[in-house]
């Protein structure tokens, strides 16, 4: 090995050792630019007493874009507010027991499930609990089969 | 007398631009103007060749900077404060709706003259060797002027706003492994909001505009490295098949010793010689020398008619049609229908029948497909009668763009259902 390969053989990991520090510098530069607190609307939160919603008709809470469905006297579910195509608010239609979502054009059923349009998914259904103060507790965290209910005794 | 003498010819520094000396120093010792060569080919600028799309294109972004600038001085990026400032812009400011409604218009006016132009471009054939790389720094003109109009978008804070970046970016979230995240950084969150505000008014107001000034400067000194303006096919027909190793270098026009000038210093003469003697092999002959101009006042008187038209058309629209400002931005209620920016409807209709298809991978197929046609398209021939083919395919996906976002902007309504646009809601 002469002066000059030895050198070279240097520079060269030099270089890589450059592109390494390079490559992971700007990784972190995106990292910078991932939010790390947000200041967004509490993902889990209290929706009001049973007997704020009336049965049969899903109630919106324009906050947390979440609809509160009681369908039967005593059962609560959380249903979600926000289309799974394009993220619209869908509003409930009580003349055909339908969700229309008004950006392009996507029906569930009372169940959340797809009728129509380009939405992929059904609406998803969140976990609903009983605070101790007696209100309803949605967590939307917690995504559930649409079967599951909070039953509350009177 | 004397100081104020000095003072002008300080600034002055040439000749009287009656005497060829004079015109070539105006342009030659000029840091601005000296974006020309001293002299240009008239055929260049004729009208009907470029339509002085490029030109009227710099002039919008231009009048987009001076009243973007102002408005930033009354505008305030919060949540809390935007509708209000754009209230204040409109209702209590001098002059405030006027410069606001020039913005917008300037916006969407800058948006139609760029695809324009890369039309002209394709039509002429003038993203062909030496100008592909010229033709990939359009394309990202091109994005970043569509990403400019979206970001600005957002920036009122009316329902308008809020729905069309909502929708927008959950458009974007469908792109495979990256969207989630992507739009998660863009927005600062998972919701638009003031992170998102603050983030889109940096984007708009400094990130994207660096970006474009130094891409436009990139893509206006290209245009001299590649030898100028591309000539009008029609000039180039005798060249259409030049001998083997040899390229129509369009524009290497020599500052010549003119028939009619006087000095030249004896290097400049030397240069222009040894020039000649170069853009002889290389450089398409033109015909005369008479169809060869100073670039002042030809090219300059040209440039500048084309700015104040733009600017006048600019004014009367600022006049007579108001920017749109709909009710404060309102999460808990999707207006219906909810739309896009118009030159996002065009996705936004493919979007409706397909989100991942619609909304990613045909506008990222129209993307590369816009990188790569310099590099797969190398015959050398640029007339549009001999590229038949290209120019069908280019037109009719440019009128599929055009049909698909008429359709969306007038034909759509409640619940993105088919309707007639005269039908009353």
């Amino acid at each position: 090995m002469n002066r000059r390969s030895f050198f070279f053989s240097w520079a060269k990991a030099g270089a890589a050792a450059l592109w390494t520090a390079g490559i992971a510098g700007t990784a972190a530069a995106v990292k910078f630019f991932q939010p790390m607190v947000s200041y967004e609307p509490p993902l889990s939160f209290k929706a009001g007493v049973p007997e704020d919603f009336p049965v049969g008709t899903p109630t919106l809470l324009p906050e947390e874009n979440t609809f509160i469905v009681r369908d039967r006297e005593r059962g609560f579910r959380a249903c979600s507010a926000v289309c799974t195509h394009l993220g619209c608010t869908v509003r409930w239609s009580s003349g055909d027991q339908r969700f229309y979502c008004p950006c392009h054009g996507s029906v569930y059923d009372a169940e959340g499930k797809v009728i129509d349009g380009p939405a992929p998914r059904p609406l998803d259904w969140y976990e609903v609990t009983m605070a101790k103060d007696g209100q309803l507790q949605v967590d939307k965290h917690r995504v559930v089969p649409r079967d599951k209910r909070l039953i509350v005794e009177s | 007398m004397k100081l104020l003498r000095d003072i002008w010819r300080s600034y002055r520094r040439r000749d009287s631009v009656a005497t060829t000396k004079g015109k070539l120093q105006l342009v030659v010792h000029s840091l601005w103007l000296h974006i020309h060569p001293a002299k240009v080919h008239r055929s260049h600028f004729r009208l009907t060749y470029t339509w002085y799309l490029g030109f009227v294109s710099f002039y919008l972004f231009l009048i987009l900077v001076a009243t973007g600038v102002a408005l930033m001085f009354y505008y305030r990026p919060t949540t809390a404060f935007a509708y209000q400032d754009m209230k204040d812009l409109e209702f209590a400011v001098f002059l405030g709706k006027f410069t606001r409604n020039m913005h917008r218009w300037g916006a969407h006016a800058m948006i139609i003259v760029v695809v324009l132009h890369m039309y002209r471009v394709y039509f002429t054939g003038s993203y062909k060797k030496p100008r592909q790389l010229n033709w990939v720094i359009g394309v990202a003109l091109l994005l970043l002027t569509l990403l400019l109009s979206f970001t600005g978008y957002l920036l009122p804070w009316d329902q308008l706003a809020f729905w069309a970046i909502t929708v927008g970016t959950a458009i974007g979230a469908y792109t495979p492994w990256l969207g989630p995240k992507g739009r998660e950084i863009l927005l600062g969150g998972h919701t638009v909001g003031d992170a998102a505000l603050i983030r889109f008014y940096v984007l708009h107001c400094v990130a994207l505009p660096t970006l474009t000034t130094l891409l436009i400067m990139l893509h206006f000194w290209r245009i001299r490295k590649d030898g100028g303006l591309s000539p009008p096919p029609s000039n180039l027909r005798e060249f259409e098949s030049p001998a083997p190793g040899t390229r129509p270098v369009a524009v290497a026009i020599p500052v010549a010793p003119h028939p009619g000038g006087t000095a030249t210093s004896a290097s400049a003469r030397a240069v222009a010689v040894a020039l000649e003697e170069v853009s002889e092999a290389r450089a398409p002959r033109y015909a005369e020398d008479k169809d060869i101009a100073f670039s002042y006042p030809f090219a300059f008187y040209r440039e500048g008619i084309a700015f104040l038209i733009t600017f006048a058309l600019m004014i009367v629209a600022a006049m007579y049609w108001n920017a749109p400002l709909e009710e404060l931005a309102n999460p808990a209620k999707t207006p219906n229908p909810s739309k896009a920016p118009w030159y996002f409807l065009g996705v936004q209709e493919l979007v409706s029948y397909s989100a991942l298809i619609g909304g990613v991978v045909a506008p990222a197929l129209m993307v590369i497909a816009l990188l790569v046609i310099p590099y797969l398209d190398t015959r050398d021939v640029r007339a549009p009668s001999k590229r038949k083919w290209g120019i069908w395919i280019f037109t009719l996906v440019t009128l599929a763009n055009v049909v698909f976002i008429v359709i969306g902007t007038f034909f759509r309504g409640e619940g993105w259902k088919l309707v007639w646009p005269w039908a009353s809601p």
